[in-house]
């Protein structure tokens, strides 16, 4: 298969509103099978938003969520529930990582794979093999991680529910350069290993070098997209987002 | 010292009671952040539904008295749980959206509800099991004289509390509802149906709340309307000693309770038993405000 030869999910005139402020006013945004999209903008412009609605964590006011399952059939993610959503194999890693921090390293991954029927040891040990920290820490509660650690606490258990399409809400949040790095030298290898992924990032520079395809909000509406070279080397991008250097 | 055992054994009785009770509030508290003030009541409707069973119903005269007990126990404790299923769809999940305190106002209405349908159902006088319903057996343990029905409440609400103890840590469902204990939004992303936990909770708290009604109606013989409240603050209390949302905390909560308040009646005074125990639990809640389980074993649900 090559990518992006066939659609995973099309988001269209999505709106979303909390209480009476709408913070998404019709996005519209495609990511095909095997791709790596980046959805960029700054503080509030909604990219949180937008995975939430996915995910069914949030309610559209209008607007559809179409996901095209392996098996040609579309599902309508805005009528499904959230467990129904993880079901499809939409998976997210929400901003803050949000590992659960009573339980163990090793709890936690299993706590991932909660929605398959069936998952092996075989699961855990891939998951070792990308981030071998965890594997050291197998037994430590998770709250006492450090923050890259529950980064890829949080990753690795995305990872046991053998996602189709994962959602990644700023990975890089207040983690040190050198780590950063390889959060994205592995998220990048599991995109290559055949997991579309949207990838919402506010380090924009190290997130178009990444990925395939962006796309720009700002305030609630995409008001840029295009192939990850092109928006590296755009004006409005390089003054806006990564800065004249 | 024979004197001390007695009371022991008697604390612990009382303190398994209390334990299943508080095991209630903790568990929709864990999930829903949510006190569920009627939480008493629906204990006490599990002591009247018992009492319905065994007295009016006289169960014990057709079925000899362990099947009746065994069937009491299975009914009261799913009708109780379903009354809890029927409060949650009722007084809780049409506010879900809303504001905390809506919860709140909610729940006690629901409280003030439940208690006056017990009372105009069986009426606002005391009501006996009778001290002559079970054969009144006591076992000798080394000069110890123990009543049988004393070794039963202890004995079956250790049983339940262990059953609830594995339950949540061994099947997928009790993981769910770790999980969403934890963290609700963490959860719906695991593929956790918290919806379908919050059911559960509300199926099971009831339940063993109900269990309890019945066992307080088998020990102490007799029952009021507002059984409820005393039971049920008290047993609120126990959730909060033990750190509330926490399971573990919640039955040695109970059981702490049900020492203190015995041991205290025997050995200061029966009058100012409840003040007395009252001033413990505010004592230990000043010295350990989030409840007295070590740090480490906090681990919520
Ligand atoms: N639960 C909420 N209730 C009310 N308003 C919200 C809520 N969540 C987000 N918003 C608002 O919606 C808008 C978009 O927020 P969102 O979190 O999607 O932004 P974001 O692009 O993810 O920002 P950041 O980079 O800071 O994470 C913001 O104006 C925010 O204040
Ligand atoms: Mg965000």
């Amino acid at each position: 298969m090559t990518v992006g030869d066939s659609l995973m999910l099309k988001l269209e005139g999505l709106k979303v509103a909390y209480g009476a402020v709408e913070a998404l006013h019709g996005i519209d945004l495609e990511v095909r099978r095997g791709e790596l999209v980046s959805i960029l903008g700054a503080n509030g412009a909604g990219k949180s938003t937008t995975l939430m609605a996915v995910s069914g964590l949030v309610k559209p006011k209008s607007g559809r969520i179409i996901f095209y399952t392996d098996d040609g059939r579309q599902e309508y993610l805005e009528n499904l529930r959230s467990h129904q959503v993880v079901g499809l194999g939409v998976i997210q890693v929400p901003e803050g990582r949000r590992v659960f921090g009573p339980m163990t390293v090793e709890e936690n991954l299993k706590l991932g794979a909660f929605s398959r029927k069936k998952w092996s040891e075989d699961d855990l040990k891939k998951v070792y093999q990308l981030f071998p920290r965890l594997e050291e820490r197998r037994h430590q509660m998770s709250g006492t991680l450090s923050g890259g650690e529950q980064q890829m606490l949080a990753i690795g258990r995305a990872l046991m529910a053998a996602p189709k399409l994962l959602l990644l809400d700023e990975p890089s949040l207040g983690l040190a350069p050198m780590l950063v790095k390889s959060i994205f030298k592995a998220i990048k290898e599991i995109n290559l290993s055949g997991v579309t992924v949207i990838l919402v990032e506010q380090n924009a520079r190290a997130a178009l070098k990444l990925a395939n395809r962006a796309y720009v909000l700002d305030v609630g509406s995409v008001v840029l997209t295009g192939c990850a070279e092109a928006l590296l080397t755009d004006e409005k991008v390089r003054e806006f987002y990564l800065g004249t250097r | 010292m024979l004197e001390f055992l007695e009371q022991l054994t008697n604390g612990l009785a009382r303190g398994g009671i209390y334990a299943l009770i508080a095991l209630g509030y903790t568990m929709v508290y864990g999930v829903m952040k949510l006190i569920n003030f009627a939480h008493g009541e629906l204990f006490a409707l599990g002591a009247y539904l018992g009492y319905c069973l065994l007295v009016s119903s006289n169960l014990i005269g057709g079925l000899g008295p362990v099947l009746a007990i065994g069937l009491t126990i299975i009914l009261v404790m799913g009708l109780v749980a379903l009354a809890g299923h029927l409060l949650e769809k009722v007084a809780y999940r049409p506010l879900r959206h809303s504001d905390r305190l809506a919860a709140v106002v909610s729940a006690l209405g629901a409280s003030i509800f439940l208690q006056n349908a017990i009372m105009l159902t069986w009426g606002a006088q005391y009501r006996a099991y009778g001290a002559n319903l079970l054969p009144n057996l006591l076992i000798t343990v080394g000069g110890l004289k123990i009543p049988l029905i004393r070794i039963v409440v202890l004995f079956s609400a250790l049983v339940v509390m262990l059953g609830l103890r594995m339950f949540i840590h061994r099947t997928r469902l009790g993981l769910a509802i770790r999980a969403a204990a934890i963290d609700q939004k963490a959860a719906k992303l695991m593929g956790v149906d918290v919806r379908q936990v919050i059911t559960v909770v509300f199926i099971l708290g009831p339940a063993l709340g109900g269990l309890a009604g019945l066992m307080v109606g088998l020990y102490y013989g007799q029952i009021t309307f507002n059984l409820g409240q005393l039971y049920g603050l008290k047993a609120f209390t126990a959730a909060i000693i033990g750190g509330i949302g926490n399971i573990t905390g919640a039955m040695v909560g109970g059981m702490l309770l049900g020492l203190i308040e015995t041991l205290g009646a025997a050995y200061i005074s029966v009058g100012w038993k409840d003040a007395f125990t009252f001033l413990v639990l505010i004592m230990i809640l000043i010295v350990r405000p989030t409840g007295i389980l070590p740090e480490r074993v906090v681990e919520k649900l």
